[in-house]
């Protein structure tokens, strides 16, 4: 941990997450209660609350500026276990604040010179902040993925083809079984789609706004699933067992088409923090492409 | 960084089936939460306030590693099938902007690619072929 003076001098401010001062009321002036010794960037300072305006607060840290810089960030984030690093550090300290209370988490690398410019900067938007805390209190997020198993056959598969007579029609035979499969893998991914439009309509039942977010590639689900959702949920925290409830029964109805269903959370309510004003949960921005 | 690291970094984690816990512990432990899920959120969402660091998180190899672990391209999605809320006219027109804009995205980390493969050896070429047939 950098000593205070040699941190004013070499150090930025890192910004997680805004809360309400009562949220962070009560909490001494560093290393809130409930926040684990040592949460925050590595070789930063203590989590501590810097009050914005009258009603709330940041959750920031004194990071080392020489890793900090625009250069070392872009250099630091390039590298898989840098990033990795920081994106679980910046998550624990937004996750650590939540549990206090409800909270506006902010980007990764949120950076500011010193808490003066932070507090003047993030001043400025307070009534976005509150607008952002008073939808998400009291609810948290959900993630919902609906896969395709690639070895999965429908339940009515048609038995293999006979083997192909040699000679005049072979060809055609030939291009018929790889039409066929390919239909087959089609339906296949009809099917999965349908479970998982299913699943959305269901879900959504339960919860106060949805995201849909870009697929997960082979890479994240293994090359033996296709993801075929990959979806956000803002649900009360007391319907949390509902879901859970609701996502088994629907994880049994697909299960046969060899479509899984995983359910993760609770988290922050990451993907429901944009400021929406009064546009309906279902217009919230996300990757629906 | 090389491609086994990426592999390595987030294999075991994505099938993730994180047990229905106590809604208000917000626990989701590093070793149980998959690296993709985290980055979705803390770099795409949420309010942005413009620092005093301008670190443009689209930073073109950051991308390189997003573009990684997820589906590379609009593309390849809609041949997957994966479009069903483009019918759900509530949805269909934010997501054709944010579908024009990651193809943009994705068309100009292209072309710096066969921009740098094309003045460099024949070992950064096979390197844009094994990533092209990723993303297929």
């Amino acid at each position: 941990m950098t000593s205070t003076a040699a941190a004013r001098s070499t150090s930025l401010l890192c910004v997680f997450a805004i809360c309400r001062s009562r949220t962070a009321a009560g909490l001494p002036a560093e290393l809130p209660t409930g926040l684990p010794a040592g949460t925050g960037h590595a070789r930063g300072g203590p989590l501590t609350v810097l009050p914005i305006g009258d009603s709330l607060a940041a959750l920031v840290q004194e990071v080392p500026a020489e890793e900090f810089t625009e250069q070392a960030l872009q250099q630091r984030l390039a590298d898989q276990s840098t990033l990795e690093a920081c994106a679980r550090a910046h998550h624990a300290a937004v996750s650590a604040a939540a549990a206090l209370g409800p909270v506006v988490p902010l980007p990764l690398a949120t950076l500011f010179t010193d808490r003066h410019r932070a507090r003047s900067v993030l001043a400025e938007s307070l009534e976005r902040f509150h607008r952002v805390l008073n939808r998400t209190e009291g609810r948290v997020e959900w993630a919902v993925k609906v896969h395709l198993r690639r070895d999965s056959r429908p339940a009515a598969e048609p038995s293999p083809p006979e083997p192909a007579p040699a000679g005049p029609g072979a060809g055609r035979a030939y291009l018929s079984r790889v039409r066929g499969r390919e239909q087959d893998r089609l339906s296949r991914q009809d099917a999965a789609r349908a479970a998982a439009a299913r699943v959305h309509d269901a879900v959504r039942g339960v919860a106060a706004g949805s995201v849909q977010r870009r697929p997960h590639g082979p890479r994240v689900t293994g090359n033996d699933r296709l993801q075929v959702m990959n979806a956000a949920y803002l649900v009360e925290e007391a319907r949390g067992p509902e879901l859970a409830a609701l996502v088994r029964i629907m994880r049994e109805e697909v299960a046969l088409s060899g479509v899984d269903v995983d359910l993760s959370g609770p988290w922050v309510p990451y993907s429901f923090a944009e400021d929406v004003e009064d546009a309906e949960d279902a217009e919230l921005a996300g990757e629906r492409t | 960084m090389d491609n086994t690291s990426v592999r390595m970094a987030v294999s075991g984690t994505a099938q993730l089936d994180v047990p229905e816990t106590n809604p208000a512990a917000y626990t989701p432990g590093p070793a149980t939460t998959s690296l993709a899920e985290i980055l979705e959120r803390i770099l795409d969402k949420g309010i942005v306030i413009a620092g005093d660091i301008k670190i443009d998180l689209l930073d073109i190899e950051l991308l390189t590693i997003r573009l990684r672990l997820f589906v590379s391209s609009v593309e390849t999605a809609r041949k997957a099938g994966i479009d069903w809320w483009t019918t759900d006219p509530a949805l269909s027109s934010r997501a054709a902007e944010h579908a024009l804009a990651r193809e943009n995205e994705e068309l100009r980390e292209r072309l710096k690619e066969l921009e740098q493969s094309g003045s460099g050896s024949g070992a950064s070429r096979s390197g844009g072929s094994a990533k092209e047939k990723e993303r297929t």
